[in-house]
C-alpha cells in the first residue's frame, strides 16, 4: 500500500450563500463567473440536463409570490489529493483512501479505508453590531483606541458579546442531515435533526422584539448524497433586519441598535471510514471491521451575502481577481507572473515567514510573462459595456465609450491581435486603452495627464467607478483602479506581449474565448469560480466582503481563510472592551472566527446596498474629499465629478424594464434618502432580477420578477414622479 | 555498390518530426505558422519572446578554454591590502612573495610538498550543480532553444505561461524525436547533408584531396594530434608512452594538469588535489608481497582516470629505467651524491618568463633577491635551455649558494631559495626539489636491459611479483623497483651527515638540530621514503614502468597472484580485476605514429610520410607493429591488403617474395550482408551506459601486423626513417577501389 496518506480539502475554499426569504425553496451558487445559479432539488442535489450539465435557474422568486426571494445555497464538497496531484477528485461513499488511523492507545498508522459518511461542521455568526464603526479606510491598518464602536453605549464585555449573533456550531451528516442555526425554542430549531442537537450552547441572539423583523436564525445546513458524493448545503438567513430602537436609518453603514442576519464562519469536516483491521486473539489472527474518523486537513469558509440581482453580469473587479492579485504579489501564487527570476515554481517557494520576507523584497513582475487574451485581458475590457444595462452612462445621450462592436474602442477583433511577424497594426489602439486605465498611483485622479487637446475634455481615467474612499479626508481613494496584476497584464498587452489563445491552442477548442465555458472540475477551479461572482471592490465597505480580504494575514494559503481556535460563547470583541475583563480580543494572526469576515459590512446591509448607486466626487484636490474654501474666502473653483457609479453589476441603477423594454430606475418606488434606506429593509425582496439574452455584443440584460404591487410601476429616467428615486447616493460626504 | 545508403539530412528529419507531430491543424504561432519549414524563420524567429533556436553562443561565455582548461575568470582571493607581487603562472596561480612562507611552521608529518601553493579553480567540471560550484553551466544551444524547452514542456512551456509545444497538436514528441532536433541544433543547424559532412570533415582533416590520398598519389601525413586523441577517435586503448616519446603538446597538457592539481593542495581531501592521491600511498600502499603489483596497478589507474577528467587524452608516461643505464653506470655506484640522470621531462629548467618573475622578486628590504651576477648566469641558462637533473645542480650552475635558515628551530629554505624553487616547480611541476638522484652510497647497482630481461624470464608469479600473505616475500620486480626509488630520491649533499663538516658547521651556526626527516632539507630524497614518495611526481612514471614490466611479464607467462579475490583497498576492486590492462583501458607503447585515413573513399593505396620516431626508439624498441584501424565490413567485396615498408612506389605488381620491404599480406573475409534497409550501415557509436551488448557485427575491425623483423631488416639496410605502404588487391589479384575503407594506420613500437 501507498505509504502516504490522502490529503483532503473542502471546496470551494470560500463558499457563498445568499439571503432569501422563501421557506424552503433555494438554488445553488454558480461556480463559474457570470453564470446563472444551479437548479437543485429540496435536498440541494444539483439538477442536470441530459448531457450532464447543470440546469440553470432563471426564476429567482417564489413562483406564486414576487415578494419572496429564493435563497442561494453554498454547496461544499471534499476532494482527495494523492501524491502531489494538484487537480484532486471528489470523494465518494465507498471510495477508498489512505487514512491516518489513530486511537487512544495506538500510534497513528496509515490504513486503506472506505468512506461511510462525513460529519460536516459549520459555525455561522454575525459580529457586525459588536464591531467598530466602519469609517472607510480608517481601521484598515488597525483601529485607534478612540475609534468609535457601533453601539458605543454597550461597554460591558458580556453585554458586548450579546451584540454578536452566535447560534453555535452545527454538525450534520448523512444520518443527521438537517440542522438550523436557530435560537433554541424557535420553530425551526424544533425540526433540527443535526448530530448534537441536544447539546446546549451559550447562544446569543438579538432581542426578539427588534423591529421591523426579528432574527431567530442565521440559516441552516443540509447534507445530501448525489452520485455517491456526500455534499454539504449551507443556507443563509432570511434577510431580516431589525432595530432595538425606533426604526430609523441614519447612516449608510453604521446604525446603532440594528441587527441583520448576514453571517460567515468556518466549514470543517470529519470523514468516517471503515477498514479491516487485523487483531490477535492469542496467536490467532482475526480480521475485524473497524471504524475510524479523520479530519479533512484543509477546511473552508462560508460567507452569506445579499442576493445577486444580476447573476450574469460580472463586477468590474471580481473577488477572485482581487484575491488572485494579493496571492500573486504576496504569497508566490503564480511565480511566472510575479516572482524572483527565473520565475519558476521551484525557485519561488517561500515557506517560513523569513523566506516570505525575502521573497516579497525581491519579487517583481516577470517582464516576459505573456498574458492570455481571453483569460486575463478580455474580461477587463468587455465588462464595462455590459454596464449600459444597469446604468445610463451619458444622460445627455450619444457616445458609447465602451463599444465592443466593430470600430468601437473595445472591439475584440482588433484588441485580440498580437504582433505577428513584426507587424503590429493595433499597437496604438492598445496603447490608448492602456493609457486611459487608472494606475494604482492615480486613485485620486479623474482624468489622464498629458497633452491632450485643451479645448476638449481630457479622457477620463478608467474604470470610472468609485474607489474605497471618496467620502472622507482620511486616506482618500476617490476612484477604483484595476488590480496591480490586472494592470500588469494590460501593460504587457499594450506592449504586444500577449497571446491570443484561440489563435494558438484554441483551434480544437471552440470555447477558447471563454476559459469558463464549462463547469470547473478541479478544486481550485471551483474555489475561483465561486469567488468570481463576489464583488472585488470598491470596498466602502463593499458588497459581501470588505477590505479585510486585502490583508494576507487572514489566509492560511492562497484562497483559504485561516481558522482561529475559539471557545464556545467566547467570540472576540473589540480590544478596548475585551481588555476590561481580559476576554478574547481580535487576533488576525491567530486566524478568523465566525463572523470575522462580514463584520465590517454596513449594518443593516440594506442601507449601504441602497445607497451604492453613484456618487458625486470632489476632485478639486487629490488628497482631499471634503474641502471648505468658503470658510476662508478661498475663491477656488471646486471640481466635481458627477454621477460616478459604485458597482453597476452588483447594485443596478437603471435597467431595461423588459427585453427590449424602456429603461427604468431599478429601485423605483424607494426614495433616495434615509427613509428609502429604511424602506429597503423590507423592499429588497420586491426588487427585480436581471437576466440576459443573446451572445457577444448583442447580449442584452433585462429585468424580471419585479414586485410592482409592492413598489409601484417603475419610473423612467427623466420622468420624475414624486417620491421616486433618481438613484443618486446620499452617502455622507461633502455637503456641497 | 549496395553500401550506398539512403540518408536524409538532419534538418529533413527535424521537419518530418515536426510535421507529423503537428498534424493537419497548424495554429498561428504568432503568425509564423509552420515555422520549421522555413529555416530562416526557424533559426532566427521568436515565438512570444522565446527564441525558437537560441543564437549561437558567443565565444566569451562558452567554449573558450583558457590555460589549464579554466573557464572561470574569478581569481584567487588575495587580500587587497597585502602588498604582494603576483607571479603570473599558468592557471592563474599566484604566488605570494615568499617572505610570509618561511614563517609557516614546518610540520613533521606529511602535509604537502615543500612548495607554496595557492588556490584557484582550474579543474574542469560538469558545470555548477544545485549546491553551487563556481563554473557557469555548460552552454548547450539546444537547451536554450524554445523549440526544445517547449517540446519537453519545460518552463515557460510548462503550462505556467505557455502550454507544451506543439500547440493544438494531438501527438506528443517522444524523447528520441526531441533528441534528434536537439542534435541538429547543437550541430549548428546544418540544412543539407553536404553541410553536415563538411562540418564533420573540416573537423577531421583540412585536406580534401581524398582521391589522391586514396590512390597513393599523395602521402598521408603524420597526424598532428596527440597519440591518445587519435587512438581514442578510433576507439582504441589509452596509450601510456615512454616519457621521452611525449610530444611537447602531450607533455604540456600533463604538466598543466599537475599544476592545476597542486592548486588544491590545501584541500587534500579533494580528489582534484595532488595531495589527495599522494596521501593514498602514505596510508595504504602495499609492499613486500604479491599485492605490490596489483595494488599499484589500480593506484595508477585511478590517478590516471582523475587526470583524464582534466583532459581525456592524458595518459601516465613510463620511465624506462634501463634506457638510462649507460648514463648511470657510474652515478649510482659512486661515493659522490646527486650525479644521477633522470628523464629530461622531470628535470628543472628556467624560462624567460620564469626569470623575469624572479627578477621582480624583492626581499623584505626591497632589494632584488638575485645579484647581477646570478641574473647573468641565469640568463645564460635560459638561453641555452639546459635541463638539470636536480635543483641543487641548477643552483650550482647559476652560482647561487643553497641556503637554509632557522625558523622556530626547524631548517627551512631561505626566502631566495624558496622563490627560485617555486618558480622552477611552476615551470615544470614534474620536477621536485627534494630529489638528488644518484648514489645512496657505494656498491649499488643500476638495472640494465639485461637485468630486465632476466627479470622477465622468471617463470612464476611468486618469483616475479611476490608471495601471498601466508608466504609473503618480495618479488624480483619489486626488489629492482626498490633500488630505483632510492636511486631517484638519492642523498642530499647538503645534509649534515657524518663527515659533512661543512653542513655540520652550518647547522651548528644556525643552532639547528639535526633532523633526518626535516621537510625541506632531509637526509634523503622523498622518493626513498615510502611514506612520502608519491608526493614526488616521478613516482608515477616510475610505477608506470613497474606496471609495464608486469604487463609484459603477463604476456610471456601465465602465473597470477594466489589470492585473486582479495579486495585492493581503498578501492572496491579485486586482484582479479587487475589482471588485464586492456580491460582497464590502456596499453604500453614506446611510441606510436598515427596516419589519419578517410573512410569516405575506397582505398587503393596507402602511402605514408616518414614516421617521426626518435633514433633511440628505432634503436632500442623490442617490437614494431602496424595497426590498420577500423576496416569496414558491411557488404564489401573481399580483398588483399599488402603491407610494405619504405616502398613508396609499391604497386599491385611489386613482388612480395624475397622483398625485404614486404611485411605481410592480409585478406579480408566479409561475404555479403543481407537485411532490411539500412541493415548494412555502420552501427551507431556506443555511447549509452549499460549497453553490454557484444561487438556489433558491422563494427569496423582492426588488423595488427607484426613488423618487427621487417623494420629491423630495413634499418639494417641503412634506412634512417620508416614509411608504410598498403597496396589493395582484389581477390582476383586485380586493383579494386571499393573494398577497403579504413580510418587510420598506425606504426607502433613496444619496449
Amino acid at each position: 500500500m501507498d505509504n502516504t496518506y490522502t490529503t483532503f480539502k473542502i471546496h470551494p475554499s470560500i463558499g457563498i450563500a445568499r439571503l432569501g426569504n422563501t421557506d424552503d425553496d433555494f438554488y445553488l451558487t454558480p461556480e463559474q463567473p457570470g453564470t446563472l445559479p444551479i437548479a437543485c432539488d429540496e435536498m440541494g442535489r444539483e439538477q442536470k440536463d441530459s448531457k450532464g450539465n447543470p440546469i440553470r435557474v432563471s426564476s429567482f422568486k417564489d413562483s406564486n409570490d414576487l415578494s419572496k426571494i429564493k435563497k442561494q445555497a453554498a454547496r461544499f464538497r471534499i476532494f482527495s489529493y494523492e501524491n502531489g496531484d494538484t487537480k484532486g477528485e471528489e470523494i465518494k461513499v465507498g471510495g477508498s483512501y489512505n487514512f491516518v488511523y489513530e486511537t487512544a492507545v495506538t500510534a497513528p498508522r496509515i490504513v486503506k479505508g472506505k468512506v461511510t459518511d462525513i460529519d460536516w461542521t459549520v459555525h455561522l455568526a454575525n459580529k457586525k453590531a459588536s464591531w467598530y464603526e466602519f469609517q472607510e479606510n480608517n481601521g484598515q491598518q488597525g483601529y485607534a483606541p478612540d475609534h468609535p464602536l457601533r453601539n458605543p453605549e454597550v461597554t460591558q464585555p458580556d453585554l458586548r458579546r450579546q451584540l454578536i449573533i452566535d447560534p453555535g456550531p452545527l454538525t450534520v451528516n448523512l444520518k443527521n442531515n438537517r440542522g438550523f442555526f436557530a435560537k433554541f425554542g424557535s420553530e425551526s430549531k424544533k425540526t433540527d435533526a443535526s448530530k448534537y442537537k441536544k447539546v446546549s450552547y451559550p447562544q446569543t441572539f438579538p432581542p426578539s422584539d427588534i423591529q421591523p423583523n426579528a432574527i431567530e436564525t442565521l440559516g441552516s445546513l443540509l447534507v445530501n448524497e448525489q452520485e455517491k458524493n456526500i455534499r454539504l448545503i449551507v443556507l443563509g438567513g432570511n434577510g431580516n433586519s431589525g432595530s432595538t430602537k425606533t426604526t430609523v436609518i441614519e447612516s449608510f453603514v453604521n446604525n446603532d441598535g440594528w441587527f441583520d442576519d448576514i453571517s460567515d464562519g468556518p466549514v470543517t469536516a470529519n470523514i468516517e471510514y471503515t477498514f479491516m483491521d487485523t487483531v490477535y486473539d492469542g496467536d490467532k489472527e482475526k480480521k475485524v471491521k473497524t471504524t475510524g474518523t479523520m479530519d479533512v486537513q484543509v477546511p473552508a469558509w462560508v460567507v452569506v451575502g445579499y442576493p445577486r440581482y444580476v447573476p450574469e453580469m460580472e463586477d468590474m473587479i471580481t473577488m477572485d481577481e482581487k484575491m488572485y492579485d494579493l496571492f500573486v504579489r504576496k504569497m508566490a501564487y503564480d511565480p511566472q507572473v510575479f516572482g524572483v527570476p527565473p520565475f519558476t515554481k521551484e525557485t519561488n517557494s517561500p515557506k517560513t515567514p523569513e523566506e516570505f520576507d525575502i521573497w516579497r523584497n525581491e519579487a517583481h513582475y516577470n517582464p516576459d510573462y505573456y498574458p492570455k487574451f481571453y483569460k486575463e485581458l478580455w474580461p477587463q475590457l468587455r465588462r464595462p459595456d455590459d454596464f449600459k444595462y444597469t446604468f445610463v452612462f451619458d444622460f445627455f445621450g450619444g457616445g458609447d465609450p465602451h463599444n465592443r462592436g466593430t470600430g468601437g474602442n473595445l472591439d475584440y477583433k482588433t484588441l485580440s491581435i498580437p504582433p505577428k511577424n513584426g507587424k503590429d497594426p493595433y499597437y496604438r489602439l492598445r496603447q490608448f486603452v492602456y493609457g486611459i486605465m487608472r494606475k494604482t498611483d492615480q486613485l485620486n485622479a479623474y482624468e489622464v495627464e498629458g497633452n491632450y487637446n485643451l479645448t476638449s475634455n481630457k479622457p477620463r481615467l478608467m474604470p470610472l467607478l468609485c474607489g474605497d474612499n471618496p467620502l472622507t479626508n482620511t486616506a482618500p481613494q476617490k476612484f477604483l483602479s484595476m488590480t496591480e496584476t490586472q494592470l500588469f497584464f494590460l501593460k504587457q498587452w499594450a506592449n504586444g506581449k500577449f497571446v491570443n489563445e484561440c489563435d494558438e491552442w484554441g483551434e480544437s477548442n471552440s470555447s477558447c474565448t471563454n476559459p469558463w465555458a464549462n463547469p470547473p472540475t478541479t478544486g481550485i477551479g471551483i474555489d475561483r469560480g465561486v469567488l468570481s461572482n463576489v464583488l472585488g471592490g470598491a470596498f466602502c465597505p463593499g458588497g459581501e466582503l470588505s477590505w479585510i480580504v486585502d490583508n494576507p494575514a487572514i489566509y492560511s494559503e492562497p484562497y483559504r481563510i485561516k481558522h482561529a481556535t475559539y471557545i464556545a460563547g467566547g467570540l472576540s470583541i473589540p480590544q478596548p472592551i475585551a481588555n476590561k475583563d481580559g476576554s478574547t480580543a481580535p487576533n488576525i494572526a491567530a486566524g478568523m472566527e465566525p463572523g470575522d469576515l462580514t463584520k465590517y459590512i454596513g449594518i443593516p446591509w440594506q442601507a449601504d446596498f441602497h445607497e451604492c448607486t453613484f456618487q458625486n466626487i470632489n476632485t478639486t484636490y487629490e488628497k482631499w474629499n471634503n474641502i471648505y474654501p468658503e470658510s476662508i474666502g478661498d475663491p477656488v473653483e471646486q471640481q466635481i465629478a458627477y454621477n460616478i457609479p459604485w458597482w453597476p453589476a452588483h447594485r443596478p441603477i437603471v435597467v431595461p424594464e423588459s427585453l427590449n423594454g424602456s429603461q427604468v430606475y431599478w429601485a423605483s418606488g424607494i426614495p433616495n434618502n434615509n427613509a428609502g434606506d429604511l424602506q429597503m429593509v423590507e423592499a429588497w425582496k420586491d426588487l427585480g432580477f436581471l437576466i440576459s439574452e443573446g451572445e457577444g455584443i448583442t447580449r442584452q440584460f433585462y429585468q424580471v420578477e419585479r414586485n410592482n404591487e409592492a413598489l409601484g410601476d417603475p419610473v423612467q429616467p427623466g420622468n420624475r414622479v414624486l417620491g421616486q428615486s433618481f438613484g443618486e447616493s446620499n452617502k455622507e460626504n461633502n455637503s456641497n | 555498390m549496395s553500401g550506398k545508403k539512403r540518408k536524409i539530412s538532419q534538418y529533413e528529419s527535424v521537419k518530418e518530426i515536426l510535421n507529423s507531430l503537428q498534424g493537419k491543424t497548424v495554429p498561428s504561432y504568432q503568425g509564423l505558422h509552420a515555422f520549421w519549414l522555413d529555416p530562416e524563420v526557424f533559426i532566427t524567429a521568436s515565438l512570444y519572446g522565446q527564441r525558437l533556436i537560441a543564437p549561437k553562443a558567443n565565444n566569451t561565455s562558452s567554449e573558450t578554454k583558457g590555460c589549464c582548461g579554466s573557464r572561470d575568470d574569478s581569481h584567487i582571493n588575495i587580500p587587497a591590502s597585502q602588498p604582494t607581487k603576483k607571479s603570473e603562472g599558468c592557471c592563474g596561480s599566484q604566488q605570494k612573495s615568499s617572505d610570509t612562507a618561511s614563517q609557516q611552521p614546518a610540520v613533521s608529518s606529511v602535509q604537502q610538498p615543500p612548495i607554496h601553493t595557492s588556490i584557484g579553480d582550474c579543474w574542469p567540471s560538469g558545470g555548477q550543480g544545485g549546491g553551487g560550484g563556481t563554473h557557469p553551466p555548460v552552454y548547450k544551444r539546444s537547451d536554450q532553444s524554445a523549440i526544445i524547452k517547449g517540446l519537453k514542456g519545460l518552463y515557460p512551456f510548462d503550462g505556467s505561461i505557455f502550454p507544451k509545444l506543439l500547440w493544438d497538436a494531438t501527438a506528443k514528441a517522444s524523447a528520441d524525436q526531441i533528441q534528434i532536433i536537439a542534435n541538429w541544433i547543437d550541430a549548428d543547424c546544418p540544412l543539407t547533408l553536404e553541410e553536415e559532412n563538411s562540418k564533420k570533415e573540416v573537423h577531421i582533416t583540412p585536406s580534401n584531396n581524398h582521391l589522391a590520398l586514396a590512390n597513393g598519389e599523395l602521402l598521408h601525413p603524420v597526424s598532428s594530434n596527440t597519440t591518445n586523441q587519435d587512438h581514442r577517435d578510433n576507439k582504441g586503448l589509452t596509450i601510456r608512452k615512454e616519457v621521452s616519446s611525449l610530444s611537447p603538446k602531450e607533455l604540456g597538457t600533463f604538466r598543466e594538469a599537475l599544476n592545476c592539481m597542486f592548486q588544491y593542495t590545501d584541500y587534500w581531501q579533494d580528489e582534484r588535489s595532488f595531495d589527495y592521491w599522494a596521501r593514498i600511498h602514505t596510508d595504504s600502499c602495499q609492499h613486500g608481497w604479491e599485492q605490490f603489483t596489483t595494488w599499484h596497478r589500480l593506484y595508477l589507474y585511478f590517478f590516471e582516470q582523475k587526470l583524464k577528467d582534466y583532459d581525456q587524452d592524458i595518459a601516465l608516461p613510463y620511465w624506462s629505467w634501463s634506457d638510462y643505464a649507460d648514463q648511470n653506470k657510474n652515478t649510482f655506484n659512486n661515493k659522490e651524491y646527486d650525479l644521477g640522470v633522470l628523464p629530461e621531462a622531470y628535470g628543472c629548467f628556467l624560462t624567460q618568463k620564469g626569470l623575469d618573475q624572479l627578477k621582480n622578486q624583492k626581499t623584505s628590504e626591497g632589494k632584488s633577491i638575485l645579484t647581477k651576477k646570478e641574473i647573468a648566469a641565469l640568463e645564460k641558462i635560459v638561453k641555452k635551455g639546459i635541463i638539470y637533473n636536480s635543483g641543487l645542480r641548477f643552483l650550482k650552475a647559476a652560482g647561487i649558494p643553497y641556503e637554509i635558515i632557522n625558523v622556530n628551530n626547524v631548517a627551512v629554505w631561505s626566502d631566495k631559495i624558496r622563490a627560485i624553487y617555486n618558480t622552477l616547480k611552476e615551470i615544470n611541476p614534474l620536477w621536485f626539489p627534494n630529489r638528488w638522484p644518484g648514489s645512496m652510497g657505494p656498491l649499488s647497482h643500476y638495472p640494465t636491459k639485461d637485468d630486465i630481461d632476466v627479470l622477465l624470464s622468471l617463470d612464476n608469479f611468486g618469483d616475479f611479483g611476490g608471495g601471498p600473505s601466508y608466504d609473503h616475500h618480495y618479488g624480483s620486480l619489486e626488489k629492482v623497483h626498490n633500488g630505483m626509488h632510492n636511486f631517484s630520491g638519492g642523498t642530499n649533499p647538503n645534509y649534515p651527515y657524518k663527515g659533512n663538516t661543512k653542513w655540520q658547521k652550518i647547522y651548528a651556526d644556525l643552532g639547528l638540530t639535526i633532523d633526518p626527516q626535516n621537510q625541506e632539507n632531509p637526509i634523503y630524497g622523498w622518493m626513498t621514503d615510502n611514506r612520502i614518495t608519491a608526493f614526488d611526481p616521478l613516482f608515477w612514471a616510475h610505477h608506470s614502468n613497474v606496471d609495464r614490466l608486469w604487463a609484459r611479464w603477463q604476456e610471456l607467462h601465465n602465473g597470477t597472484p594466489q589470492e585473486m579475490n582479495a579486495v585492493l583497498a581503498p578501492w572496491s576492486m579485486t586482484v582479479q580485476d587487475t589482471m588485464s590492462i586492456q580491460k582497464l583501458g590502456y596499453t604500453y607503447m614506446r611510441d606510436s605514429v598515427f596516419y589519419d585515413v578517410s573512410s569516405k573513399v575506397g582505398l587503393v593505396k596507402f602511402n605514408s610520410a616518414p614516421a617521426t620516431i626518435s633514433t633511440n626508439t628505432l634503436d632500442t624498441h623490442r617490437k614494431a607493429e602496424i595497426k590498420i584501424h577500423r576496416v569496414q565490413r558491411g557488404n564489401l567485396p573481399n580483398a588483399h591488403i599488402r603491407v610494405f615498408l619504405n616502398s613508396p612506389d609499391a604497386t599491385i605488381d611489386t613482388p612480395t617474395n624475397g622483398n625485404d620491404h614486404f611485411v605481410e599480406e592480409i585478406s579480408t573475409f566479409h561475404g555479403s550482408c543481407y537485411g532490411g534497409p539500412g541493415h548494412c550501415n555502420l552501427p551507431l557509436d556506443k555511447t549509452r551506459n549499460f549497453d553490454y551488448r557484444q561487438l556489433h557485427h558491422h563494427e569496423p575491425r582492426n588488423y595488427k601486423i607484426n613488423a618487427t623483423d621487417a623494420v629491423q631488416r630495413i634499418l639494417n639496410n641503412g634506412a634512417k626513417n620508416i614509411t608504410v605502404q598498403l597496396v589493395i588487391a582484389g581477390i582476383d589479384g586485380k586493383p579494386i577501389d571499393n573494398a577497403i575503407y579504413i580510418d587510420g594506420v598506425s606504426l607502433n613500437f613496444m619496449d
